[in-house]
């Protein structure tokens, strides 16, 4: 009797714990959190893409829950629309040139940018990871190197494929984006003087059904596992 | 019985109403959105100035191509009946059918640089990354298909006893080709010709993975919609409305070529008395 009584309470438990369970949501995020996402929450759905492109789709009223960009200019703007909540700031990055394995422009440090014929691959000037290489080369005063630019790509990651497919020799993306494909491309570092301030913010979407969910999973980004997956992916954690 | 015959005549033309609403709309959208004097404006940018000039420029070189060599290759599989051309044919057709996404992808790996034929491009000084050629390779693969369907039925449907009869009268095999079956079935490779420049002036996903997107360079008018949409909504739709009218005069000529030269006795009785004079 006691048993079968265990065994109900047990029952009701788990059947009250199961409906208590999070919806999933839906994230919106910067195409360089590609890998580090699935890792750290793979129940979630994702919808990866350049920043510029996924805020455009928010204000266009897209079901997201969650938007996570790679540049604080976006969120800011959907936030002071009233379309996000307050953003958070939860990672950090840095710019790299990211080369072939196989070099096939010899290149060394980013100043062989000026000397050698190379093919380039940057982001467009909006999507974040373009208007940083901008300003990297700003800061470096080589922004001539802009006519050596063979295509300009909407999001980082198909930047990565093209020079992984080895059609392009080098270009500009995040660090975390070499690690991720370290096995077809590898990273020539750009001076400490030269980086840009490249801050993810994370926001909850207004529109979103699921808000008090959607900050639950927010405020666990900056708990230990996602940080240390964060920090493992090369992020810049605080 | 009368009421049920009614019931499915209200529920065809309701369906048909559906139809052409849901498919209309989008259309009408692109139109309504934007005044046409700021239609104007958003074409004069230079981004879609450049995107024009490429667009236009890497379709009739393509369409060019798709021309010179779909034309004979059509005649010959209307003509030939040999084994496994049901194969042949299916081939030819096929990038019809497959996503373009798919069509990027195999051409990266056949002609990109460390696709198939990338070492030997290589070895030859041959570079196809990021250049018009690129644009008008991925255009060619996609459109082509359109063409030399259309041009087979076409060649098809020439009397094959007119050919014969120019044989008879002497003129040679490529005589026959060209002032025979080509004139007779111009009006088909007329239309062939403009379904393939409408999807090829469409063409997107295989340019933008094989080809990049770069203004002026390999940027097309898709490719340009595709980067503006979320920075200048109004100047994505000012190009899109320019290609709603572009593939929309494409098909006009693609369904009125036919009727327009249909009066085969005098079509007919003129090839044939130029070949045998």
């Amino acid at each position: 009797m006691k048993l079968a009584l265990a065994a109900c309470t047990a029952l009701v438990l788990a059947s009250g714990a199961a409906a208590a369970e999070p919806p999933q949501l839906t994230v919106y995020a910067a195409a360089s959190l590609t890998e580090v996402l699935p890792r750290i929450d793979a129940r979630q759905r994702y919808s990866f893409g350049g920043s510029n492109q996924l805020a455009f789709q928010v204000r266009q009223g897209a079901p997201a829950d969650v938007f996570m960009s790679a540049s604080p200019e976006f969120t800011q703007a959907l936030f002071k629309d009233g379309l996000v909540e307050r953003p958070h700031r939860f990672c950090s990055n840095k710019l790299v040139l990211a080369v072939p394995r196989s070099n096939p422009a010899g290149l060394r440090t980013v100043f062989d940018l000026k000397r050698k014929d190379v093919k380039l691959v940057v982001g467009t000037a909006r999507v974040p990871v373009g208007s940083y290489t901008r300003i990297v080369l700003r800061k470096l005063a080589m922004t001539s190197v802009l006519t050596k630019v063979v295509s300009e790509e909407p999001d980082v990651k198909s930047i990565v494929g093209k020079i992984a497919l080895g059609q392009a020799d080098a270009g500009f993306v995040y660090t975390t984006d070499v690690r991720a494909a370290s096995d077809r491309i590898r990273a020539i570092a750009i001076p400490p003087w030269a980086q840009p301030k490249v801050h993810y913010e994370v926001a909850v979407v207004r529109s979103s059904e699921h808000r008090a969910a959607a900050r639950a999973w927010i405020a666990r980004l900056s708990q230990g596992r996602a940080r240390r997956l964060l920090r493992a992916s090369g992020f810049g954690i605080k | 019985m009368n009421v049920r015959r009614a019931a499915f005549s209200a529920a065809l033309t309701a369906s048909t109403a559906i139809v052409i609403a849901f498919l209309l709309l989008p259309v009408v959208a692109i139109f309504v959105d934007v005044p046409p004097g700021q239609l104007l404006d958003g074409l004069r940018s230079d981004a879609a100035a450049e995107a024009l000039r490429v667009t236009v420029k890497t379709n009739v070189i393509a369409l060019a191509l798709v021309l010179l060599f779909g034309t004979p290759a059509a005649y010959q599989l209307a003509r030939r009946r040999f084994r496994g051309r049901a194969l042949v044919v299916t081939l030819v057709e096929l990038p019809l059918v497959l996503p373009p996404a798919v069509a990027g992808v195999g051409l990266l790996a056949a002609f990109g640089t460390l696709g198939l034929l990338g070492g030997t491009l290589d070895a030859l000084g041959v570079s196809i990354a990021f250049t018009q050629t690129a644009v008008v390779m991925a255009v060619a693969f996609v459109a082509s298909p359109f063409y030399i369907r259309t041009a087979i039925a076409a060649f098809e449907a020439v009397d094959p006893a007119l050919l014969d009869a120019a044989r008879t009268l002497g003129a040679g095999p490529g005589r026959v080709f060209v002032r025979v079956a080509l004139p007779l079935a111009a009006s088909g490779l007329g239309a062939g010709a403009a379904l393939a420049f409408a999807r090829g002036v469409g063409e997107f996903g295989a340019t933008i993975m094989f080809a990049g997107s770069l203004r002026g360079v390999t940027q097309t008018l898709s490719l340009a919609i595709y980067e503006l949409f979320d920075v200048d909504f109004d100047a994505a739709l000012a190009v899109s409305a320019l290609l709603v009218v572009v593939s929309g005069t494409l098909l006009l000529v693609a369904k009125l070529l036919p009727t327009w030269t249909r009066s085969p006795s005098t079509f007919l009785s003129g090839s044939v008395r130029s070949t045998s004079s």
